[in-house]
C-alpha cells in the first residue's frame, strides 16, 4: 500500500494489489498515509498456492479492475 | 469514601479506593492500550520519575517506523514503561534499547527494526539480552528459568517493547500487526547472560565493551525451542543435537537462516572442557546444520523464487527456472543445504541453571546471505545502557 501511494505521489501510475485477508491492515495503511480514500484491488486469498494457470486467471479476472483505478478506458 | 475506606482513615491506614484502582486499569482496556494484561496506570507524576531515570529531553525521539509516520518520544516510552510495571530505575535499559535500534537503522541505511519485519505474517519477536553489572543491580535473571516469570526486570523491559509497538507504533493485532501465529514469547523476551557460570567471554566482550559496561543486545526472533541433551558424553555429541535441531526444514522461507544459542551452563561447561570455544561452537554448527536433499523434495523447497529468493516447490509459478538451493557433501555421503549462511549466522550466549543438560535454539529473521540483507552478523544490534540511579 505505502509503495503505490509512494508511486501515485510522484507522478507514477500505479495500483496496489493484495488480497482480501489483507484488507483491514491495507485500508489502516492507506488511512496511516493520509489517503483515506485509496483505491487499490483484491484478490482471493491465497495465491501463493495456485499453479501458473491458476494465477494467470486471477489477473485476467482483476484486470478490469485495475485498468479502471488507472483510469484507462477499457 | 466508603464506610471500610473512612475507617482506615481514621485508623492512620493509607485509604486506597480498590475499586478506583480497578476503574483506572478497565480505562486502559477500554482505550485498547494493553497487551491483554493488566497495565500500571501511568499518572503524570509517575512518568516523571521515568523521565528523571536518563538524562534526556523528553521530546526526544528514540525510534521510528518511517513507513508508518510514526515516532516515539522519549516520554512517550516512558510512558509505557510504567504501564509494563517496570520500575524508573530500568528505564534507562530501554532507553539503550531503542538507541541500538534507531542506529543500527542509521548506520545501514535500513533496519529490521524499521520494517514492515514488526508487522509480518511470520509473527516476529524482540528479544533482548543483557549483560554487565546492571544484571545484578536490577534484579535480571541470567539462571534457572531465564525465558519465563517470576522476575520483574526481565518480565516488564521485555513487555515495555510490546507496548511501544503497540501503543506507539500502532501495531495492533488483525489490524497493522499481521502476524499468522506468532508465538508465546511476544508477550515478553528479555533474558539475561549468566556471565558467572560460562566458561566463555560475554556477549558484550565479544562485541567489544568492556566487562565492566553493561549493554543490551537485541535480536528478532521467530521462535525458540529446547535441546534435551542430558546425558551426552562428548561436547560433539551436544552439537550434533543442536545441529540436527535447526536443520528443520520448516525454519527455512529463504536458502538460509540464523540462530542465537542459549547454552545451557552445563552444557557450556562440557563443551569448554573438551576444548569448544563459542567460535568453535559457532564453525561446528555452520558446517553440520543441514538437511537433505529429500527432505527439501518433500517439503516443496527446492525451488527459488524470483527476487526474494524464498524456497518455494520446484514447479511454483515463482520459482526461477534451474535455480535450486545449494548443496555440499554430507557426512552420510548424501548431499545437504547448509541452512546457516556462514558462521556469523551463529550467536552464542550461556543462560539458565546448571542443573541439567538443557539448552535453547531461538531461531532469528534473516541471515548473512539473506537478499534483504537484513540478518545475520557475528554480534547482534547492542548498545550500552547508561548510568542507572
Amino acid at each position: 500500500m505505502a509503495d503505490g501511494i509512494f508511486l501515485e505521489r510522484r507522478g507514477v501510475p500505479a495500483v496496489s494489489l493484495c488480497t482480501d485477508k489483507f484488507h483491514v491492515t491495507a485500508a489502516a495503511m492507506a488511512r496511516l498515509h493520509g489517503f483515506p480514500d485509496y483505491e487499490w484491488v483484491e484478490v482471493p486469498h491465497p495465491i501463493a498456492s495456485l499453479s501458473l494457470p491458476e494465477v494467470q486467471s486471477l489477473a485476467r479476472a482483476c484486470l478490469g479492475d485495475v485498468l479502471a483505478i488507472l483510469g484507462v478506458p477499457e | 469514601m466508603t464506610v471500610e475506606a473512612q475507617a482506615a482513615e481514621a485508623a492512620g491506614e493509607p485509604a486506597v479506593e480498590a475499586a478506583e484502582v480497578r476503574r483506572a486499569i478497565e480505562h486502559y482496556y477500554e482505550q485498547g492500550w494493553t497487551d491483554g494484561l493488566p497495565v500500571v496506570p501511568a499518572t503524570a507524576s509517575y512518568v516523571e520519575e521515568f523521565l528523571a531515570a536518563v538524562d534526556r529531553d523528553p521530546g526526544e525521539v528514540l525510534a521510528s517506523m518511517a513507513h508508518l509516520n510514526r515516532e516515539c518520544t522519549v516520554k512517550v516510552a516512558a510512558i509505557n514503561a510504567a504501564m509494563a510495571g517496570c520500575r524508573p530505575e530500568v528505564f534507562p535499559v530501554i532507553v539503550a534499547a531503542l538507541d541500538a535500534m534507531r542506529d543500527d537503522t542509521r548506520a545501514r541505511g535500513a533496519s529490521r527494526f524499521s520494517s514492515g519485519l514488526w508487522q509480518s505474517t511470520t509473527g516476529t519477536v524482540p528479544i533482548m539480552v543483557v549483560n554487565g553489572p546492571v544484571r545484578g543491580a536490577l534484579g535480571f535473571n541470567s539462571q534457572g528459568n531465564v525465558f519465563g516469570p517470576g522476575f520483574r526486570a526481565n518480565a516488564t523491559v521485555g513487555r515495555a517493547i510490546r507496548l511501544i509497538a503497540l501503543n506507539a507504533f500502532g501495531l495492533v493485532p488483525h489490524v497493522l500487526d499481521q502476524s499468522t501465529q506468532s508465538n508465546p514469547a511476544k508477550y515478553t523476551c528479555c533474558i539475561a547472560e549468566n556471565e558467572e557460570e560460562s566458561p566463555w567471554e560475554p556477549l558484550s566482550v565479544e562485541a567489544g565493551y568492556e566487562a565492566t559496561a553493561s549493554t543490551i543486545a537485541f535480536m528478532m526472533m521467530r521462535s525458540a525451542y529446547h535441546i534435551e541433551a542430558r546425558s551426552a558424553l562428548r561436547g560433539e555429541q551436544v552439537l550434533e543435537d543442536m545441529a540436527n535441531s535447526m536443520s528443520r526444514t520448516g525454519a527455512l522461507y529463504s536458502e538460509t537462516t540464523s540462530v542465537l544459542v542459549v547454552v545451557g551452563p552445563e552444557h557450556a561447561a562440557l563443551l569448554a572442557h573438551q576444548g569448544f570455544s563459542k567460535d568453535d561452537v559457532r564453525t561446528y554448527l555452520y558446517e553440520h546444520a543441514a538437511c537433505t536433499r529429500g527432505e527439501l523434495e518433500r517439503a516443496g523447497k527446492m525451488g527459488v523464487s524470483r527476487d526474494m529468493r524464498w524456497l518455494v516447490p520446484a514447479d511454483h509459478p515463482d520459482a526461477i527456472p534451474g535455480a535450486a538451493p545449494s548443496f555440499v557433501p554430507g557426512p552420510d555421503g548424501e548431499e545437504v543445504h547448509r541452512v546457516l549462511g556462514s558462521p556469523d549466522d551463529v550467536v552464542v550466549v550461556v543462560a539458565g541453571a546448571a542443573n541439567a543438560g538443557v539448552s535453547s535454539i531461538v531461531e532469528l529473521m534473516g541471515s548473512s546471505t539473506s537478499p534483504s540483507g537484513r540478518g545475520g552478523r557475528r554480534v547482534p544490534v547492542m548498545g550500552e545502557i547508561g548510568p542507572t540511579p
